[in-house]
């Protein structure tokens, strides 16, 4: 389990992964819908993301639609790649099926 | 992430690493959910739609002259029931479909746009078109046969670009068999056209809507 990405391995983390990684490439989505999407509470959510985001696996735009403030998340090119290498490494342990 | 409360998580289950296998079913259920999520309002739209074309061209079929045998519809009747269903879909998909993608920005939002807005602008084209011919002389007749024709060919055509956009195997078939009706339907004349409108075409959309669903219910499991 040591060739594992700590920083992706960990539940929260993982889905959160999974679900930028599904988005297009450089698709970013809204905190709130991000975290509809998980069902997390948005202090978890905010912990977690810190995390990704300081690995820069994951970057946190803040924008503003007329008057109120948006956070858009999205995986960074590096992020989408460290995701892929994790899947890749997770299979392999699993004995290299698909 | 400045505005949002940051709670204190001494103990935290969700740092916590799952196993291998735990962790690459969480990755798969979590994108299956996510799938079903986004996907879920589209069978609602087919579903709208089936309704509509079954009983809107049902309606017309039994509106005109030598169309249904059994009971018939005063014209106006018939045609303000299609009506009702046409702007009544038309509404329903277009609230779903601007769900469907919501709180996502990026480069994706431009095959959505493009998709939603050719509905409209190709529709009212082939409308227009119809209304060119009429003021140049087709008669009643054949625009009942030529409206719902080209109608079927521009949703149909939609269908596959929707295919081509979200490569779907759902609307791919959904939008052949839509095509099929509206190059087929013409040939049995008015008012009978209405009928191969309202069985084969509204049966293509109640098939895809219930297909669909049952396999975002599958994929669920």
């Amino acid at each position: 389990m040591n060739d594992l990405d700590p920083v992706i391995h960990a539940a929260a983390r993982l889905r959160i992964c999974a679900t930028l990684a599904s988005l297009e490439e450089g698709d970013r989505i809204t905190f709130p819908r991000l975290q509809e999407l998980l069902d997390m509470t948005a202090g978890n959510l905010s912990t977690h993301l810190r995390k990704l985001e300081e690995a820069e696996y994951v970057a946190v735009d803040k924008a503003h639609q007329g008057r109120t403030p948006v956070t858009f998340v999205t995986l960074t090119r590096r992020g989408r790649r460290a995701f892929e290498d994790y899947t890749d490494a997770l299979r392999a342990l699993l004995g290299g099926t698909s | 992430m400045t505005d949002h409360t940051e709670l204190p998580t001494p103990v935290d289950p969700d740092d916590a690493p799952p196993s291998a296998d735990e962790a690459l079913a969480l990755i798969r259920s979590q994108q299956t959910a996510l799938e079903r999520d986004q996907l879920s309002g589209i069978p609602w739209i087919l579903g709208v739609w089936g309704v509509a074309w079954s009983v809107g061209f049902f309606a017309l079929w039994s509106g005109y002259e030598g169309g249904n045998p059994w009971f018939s519809i005063p014209l106006p009747i018939a045609g303000t029931i299609f009506g009702v269903f046409l702007v009544g879909s038309i509404v329903t998909s277009a609230v779903i479909g601007m769900r469907l993608n919501r709180g996502v920005r990026g480069p994706s939002n431009f095959s959505g746009a493009v998709y939603g807005i050719a509905w409209p602008v190709v529709s009212l084209g082939a409308y227009l078109m119809g209304v060119a011919l009429a003021l140049n002389g087709m008669d009643g007749e054949l625009q009942s046969l030529f409206f719902p024709a080209i109608y079927a060919l521009v949703a149909g055509t939609m269908y596959l670009m929707g295919a081509a956009l979200w490569r779907s195997i759902d609307q791919l078939v959904l939008g052949a068999v839509i095509i099929v009706t509206g190059t087929v339907a013409p040939f049995f004349g008015a008012p009978t056209n209405n009928l191969v409108m309202a069985v084969l075409g509204g049966g293509a959309f109640l098939v895809a809507a219930i297909v669909m669903s049952i396999s975002l219910r599958r994929a669920a499991r």
